[in-house]
């Protein structure tokens, strides 16, 4: 069986059975779907796929988030760069790894973990419907807002400071990685 | 099938009364296993808010529950032959009135999770206009605001609860307070307060419990006597997580796990899985110490019936699921704490739910 001609298959049947009767197309649909998303994801989680963003690593293992990141998720993950973090005010990172900060580190991180799998391609279709912009939810609560520098897409939290997605997206077996250029911090809009 | 699903759309509009019921198992189709389930959505309508964090979720929520039904409505899902064994179908036929004949076939999906159940939940909304009277669903209160000083960065919380301390009206109610509440009686005012929204989901009423809320806690209660069997607070705070390390607190520590992630994070194993504020916990069963986050969910307000929040105007289905649930003139798709939700594109309001787990 190929792989592609089932999936066309699926993608048909989905679509008539979403607005008509019977069609009996559906009934293998989840298997080749599941294949060919593993085959595009990989197996690799957002957890195993952090590479070389060490200090969010370290950060998510300190405020127990580990296990998120190699859960089902899916997840879309903002991950600040060693130099994002590097950006901080001094000390402003130690204060959070400490264990008395971790709360609040838990609050910092989870502002850059979103629902589902957004791709740099869906927030720039929904920048230009939304005439320039578009804001995000994030797990933490608090909201982002999406827009565009030229070509590259530019999030900013609720105090100002602009995270530019440095690098392509990376997909994951739980979701997708974007690499940011600055830490985003939450805060009251 | 076809004629079961019709016959259970029928049903639940025959129910007038508050309440979710779920009704029917399919037999047909010669498979093993397959099951429908068809919910009526409960009605909860005209919840008034009486102040504090879960009524303002609860009065948004509500704005559009009480259009209930009337009219023909036909609601259909196909159940089809799958080989991994068995599909559960549940086809939510929530208050309607419209002209909408719905028919989705579920692309199972488990990303080599194992799973041999394919959950396919469809919900019926309605046509009718809604009066959107609140679309911001980000106006809880803030309860941790990292703010710049010369020394770097001062942290704490802002009108917030200590660990263990639940947000009650305008301060936090001590655990032994709530502790004293299990085994009693619950108050009428909280008995006849259904969930909604995605709580509704997320704790489902069987035939031993219900799940009832007030403005600080969700309730699960014994329906011999009505007792308090268990309860937690009902809170999902911005920027608010109980620390790795903290004890939980005790005086609910029961397993609630919100019905959809109860698969990844059974009761039993080697951890212990406890819900709260917006995060699937691991505790420790020897320390009782929280030894991890599992799971972030967002609590966000998306609901049959409801409006989709604004902040979801990004398509965020998961890949797996892409192929099927993809946006077009005329339906939208979005994703959130493991349901994919329908959304009609003109109105802006969510039509259906559909399983996508996780």
């Amino acid at each position: 069986m190929t792989t592609k001609k089932l999936l066309t298959a699926v993608s048909v049947a989905a679509v008539v059975a979403l607005t008509a009767c019977g069609d009996r197309g559906a009934d293998n649909a989840a298997q080749p779907e599941t294949e060919a998303a593993k085959d595009a994801a990989g197996d690799q989680t957002i957890a195993a796929g952090l590479g070389d963003a060490t200090k969010f690593a370290a950060a998510a293992k300190q405020a127990g988030l580990d296990a998120t990141l190699t859960g089902p998720g899916p997840y879309t993950v903002l991950v600040p760069t060693d130099a994002a973090f590097d950006k901080l005010p001094a000390g402003a990172l130690d204060i959070l790894m400490k264990p008395e900060g971790r709360s609040d580190l838990t609050a910092v991180l989870t502002y850059h973990i979103l629902p589902g799998t957004i791709l740099a391609e869906d927030i720039g279709k929904a920048i230009d419907t939304g005439k320039g912009k578009t804001q995000l939810p994030t797990m933490a609560g608090g909201t982002l807002t999406a827009t565009k520098e030229g070509d590259a897409i530019v999030l900013t939290d609720g105090a100002g400071t602009k995270a530019k997605l440095v690098n392509a997206e990376e997909k994951k077996s739980n979701g997708v990685i974007h690499r940011v250029d600055a830490v985003l911090m939450p805060s009251k809009a | 099938m076809t004629k079961f699903m019709l016959a259970a759309g029928a049903a639940a509009l025959a129910i007038a009364s508050p309440g979710l019921a779920e009704k029917g198992q399919n037999k047909g189709g010669g498979n093993k296993d397959h099951a429908a389930h068809a919910q009526q959505a409960k009605g909860g309508g005209g919840q008034k808010a009486r102040g504090g964090e879960k009524a303002r979720h609860q009065q948004r929520m509500a704005q559009n529950e009480n259009n209930r039904g009337k009219g023909s409505d036909k609601a259909r899902a196909d159940n089809r032959r799958d080989d991994k064994g068995s599909k559960n179908v549940r086809v939510e036929n929530d208050r309607g009135r419209g002209r909408d004949d719905v028919r989705v076939a579920k692309v199972g999906d488990n990303r080599g999770q194992g799973h041999g159940n394919d959950d396919v939940r469809v919900a019926r909304g309605h046509n009718d206009k809604i009066r959107v009277l609140d679309r911001d669903f980000n106006d809880v209160d803030v309860r941790f605001a990292p703010r710049w000083s010369g020394n770097g960065m001062r942290l704490g919380f802002i009108n917030g609860c200590p660990p263990g301390l639940a947000k009650k009206g305008t301060g936090c109610m001590p655990p032994g307070l709530a502790k004293k509440l299990v085994g009693t009686r619950v108050a009428p005012a909280i008995l006849s307060n259904g969930l909604v929204g995605p709580y509704r989901l997320w704790y489902r009423d069987d035939d031993d419990f219900m799940y009832r809320w007030d403005d600080d806690y969700i309730y699960r209660i014994r329906r011999d006597g009505d007792l308090i069997d268990a309860m937690f607070p009902f809170t999902n705070r911005d920027f608010y997580y109980y620390p790795v390390g903290a004890a939980y607190p005790d005086y609910f520590n029961y397993y609630n796990v919100p019905y959809q992630y109860r698969s990844f994070y059974p009761d039993g194993g080697d951890y212990l899985y406890r819900y709260g504020d917006g995060a699937i916990y691991m505790v420790d069963p020897g320390t009782q110490m929280i030894s991890g986050i599992a799971a972030l969910l967002t609590g966000a307000p998306l609901a049959v019936g409801q409006p989709l929040p604004p902040t979801y105007g990004v398509y965020n289905v998961p890949m797996a699921y892409r192929t099927t649930y993809f946006d077009s003139p005329n339906a939208m798709y979005r994703y959130n704490d493991g349901y994919i939700y329908r959304v009609d594109p003109t109105t802006m309001l969510v039509t259906a739910v559909i399983d996508a787990l996780v």
